[in-house]
């Protein structure tokens, strides 16, 4: 294989960049016009209502299995050191804490961007490619109002609330695993998340849930938005949208610990 | 009317709608023809407002929609309808809602009379029964019809119909120009038609636009345009291939 010249790696890079450049510029123009429309509330009252059934309850049942798992998993992983320690007191202030401020909301946020932001970035994508974006706009409706306020809405909340549905079921699943697997009762393994873990280790995971939703929402919108080319094009976003979904959750979540810790 | 003055637009460095200037008065209706790649879908698009020209003026109803912000734009293309070569149907939508859909978003009528108005056009389009079928259970021509239906259904003064038989057979065909003739003869629209199939377009319109390489080549009448002189037009309007 040729080597590169050092002008054609320069150029390659500069491309490469230029390439990040545009979408996180387009990226950041979408969320100020989604966040024009709240001021004052412009949107679909219908297309809202559907978006909020399709992203909420048809992903309630994959984040409460999730959640039971991940639960689990966090007892599992920290029950060897309980009963080395005999410190079974500490097992529900273990897996809680892990799963409310950390593990909770990145597998809900990387199991919402590959389940619902795919979704999102496909559907917008295959609108795009089929005229179907230029028909609203020849029919005089705004895009950003009719579509993507309606998703916006959808996917952050959703996100926030479901990701308190997924605390409490990893909760529950910790407390039956560690019943057992360890003989801990439940209600040894509730007092102790009750006197350990504080309201603050609730609302950081929480905090995270809601960017990591804007974050979702924004990145398969605008890919979706932006896709060009066919078939091809809406497989390029799609893959495109949750890369990057995934990569912006594990930067926004190293932000906020450094900052929150 | 429409006023088209000295558009150009790139790609890349491809020059792809040349300087083109045109007048379309009040209720006529124009038949926008030329090869393949001509620029004539993308010359309707930038009439609609849905590309944005690099230079060059297009007024509507003598309001200018070059760079204008997107309240203004909104109130023009209200005047607006359009069938989409390939359909653009709403697919998460029935064919009901496809078609009421401009009227539910107008506002100002019940549920009860978009309804009524809906069956109305499908009876016309010759769809009836189709009210809660989706676009992927619909053929071509069906399709077509329901894109015609929706791109009427507000009685908008403009309408811009791109290729609405492509891919059609000739007995849909037919029935599609049937309904562009039928739309011309109530009059009050002005509309351009951009087709390749100029046997089906020859009667049903007021005057013709041929392009190619993103210029006008010629503009007139039927009569004009089978008397020219000029080889590429007649040749193209007879369907002729090279020698």
């Amino acid at each position: 294989m040729q080597a590169l010249s050092p002008f054609k790696l320069l150029s390659r890079f500069g491309a490469a960049f230029m390439e990040v450049a545009l979408d996180v510029g387009g990226m950041a123009v979408l969320l100020y016009k989604v966040i024009r429309c709240f001021f004052p509330p412009k949107l679909d009252g219908m297309e809202t209502w559907r978006n909020l059934y399709k992203v909420g309850v048809k992903s309630a049942p994959i984040v409460v299995v999730t959640a039971l798992l991940t639960g689990a998993i966090m007892v599992i992983q920290s029950g060897a050191l309980v009963a080395q320690f005999d410190a079974f007191g500490l097992l529900g202030w273990g897996a809680g804490f892990a799963t409310l401020r950390e593990v909770g909301p990145i597998m809900i946020g990387l199991m919402f961007s590959g389940r619902v932001g795919a979704n999102n970035t496909a559907e917008l994508g295959t609108m795009k490619v089929t005229d179907q974006i230029d028909a609203l706009r020849a029919l005089a409706i705004d895009p950003i109002t009719y579509l993507l306020v309606p998703r916006f809405i959808a996917i952050v909340l959703m996100m926030f609330l479901l990701t308190i549905v997924g605390d409490l079921t990893a909760l529950v699943g910790g407390a039956y695993t560690g019943q057992v697997l360890l003989g801990v009762s439940p209600s040894l393994f509730a007092s102790s998340v009750i006197e350990y873990i504080k309201l603050e280790d609730l609302f950081n995971g929480l905090f995270k849930a809601f960017t990591f939703g804007v974050a979702i929402a924004v990145v398969s919108s605008h890919y979706g938005m932006t896709t060009s080319g066919g078939a091809v094009g809406v497989g390029r976003s799609v893959n495109n949208s949750v890369v990057a979904s995934a990569v912006l959750i594990f930067v926004l979540d190293y932000f906020i610990t450094s900052i929150l810790h | 009317m429409i006023r088209i003055s000295e558009v150009y637009k790139y790609r890349g460095h491809e020059c792809v709608i040349n300087g083109v200037n045109l007048v379309i008065p009040q209720g006529t209706q124009v038949g926008l023809i030329g090869p393949g790649g001509a620029g004539k879908s993308l010359l309707m698009k930038i009439c609609a407002g849905l590309v944005r020209p690099d230079s060059g003026s297009v007024l509507i109803d003598g309001t200018e929609v070059v760079g204008i912000g997107d309240v203004e734009m909104t109130s023009v293309r209200s005047k607006i309808g359009m069938l989409f070569q390939n359909y653009a149907l709403f697919d998460f939508m029935t064919v009901e809602e496809n078609i009421g859909f401009p009227l539910r978003q107008l506002g100002g009528r019940t549920e009860e009379e978009i309804r009524d108005e809906v069956n109305r056009l499908l009876l016309a389009v010759d769809l009836p029964n189709t009210q809660k079928l989706f676009p992927n259970e619909l053929s071509g021509g069906m399709k077509k019809r329901v894109t015609f239906a929706r791109a009427v259904i507000a009685n908008p003064p403009i309408l811009f119909y791109d290729d609405p038989t492509a891919g059609l057979d000739p007995v849909t065909s037919g029935k599609i120009f049937a309904l562009l003739e039928e739309r011309r003869e109530r009059g009050g629209t002005t509309s351009i038609v951009v087709s390749h199939d100029i046997l089906g377009m020859r009667d049903i319109c007021d005057s013709f636009v041929l392009m190619d390489h993103g210029r006008i080549v010629f503009s007139g009448t039927r009569e004009e345009i089978e008397a020219s002189t000029r080889p590429f037009v007649g040749q193209f309007w007879r369907g002729e291939a090279d020698d």
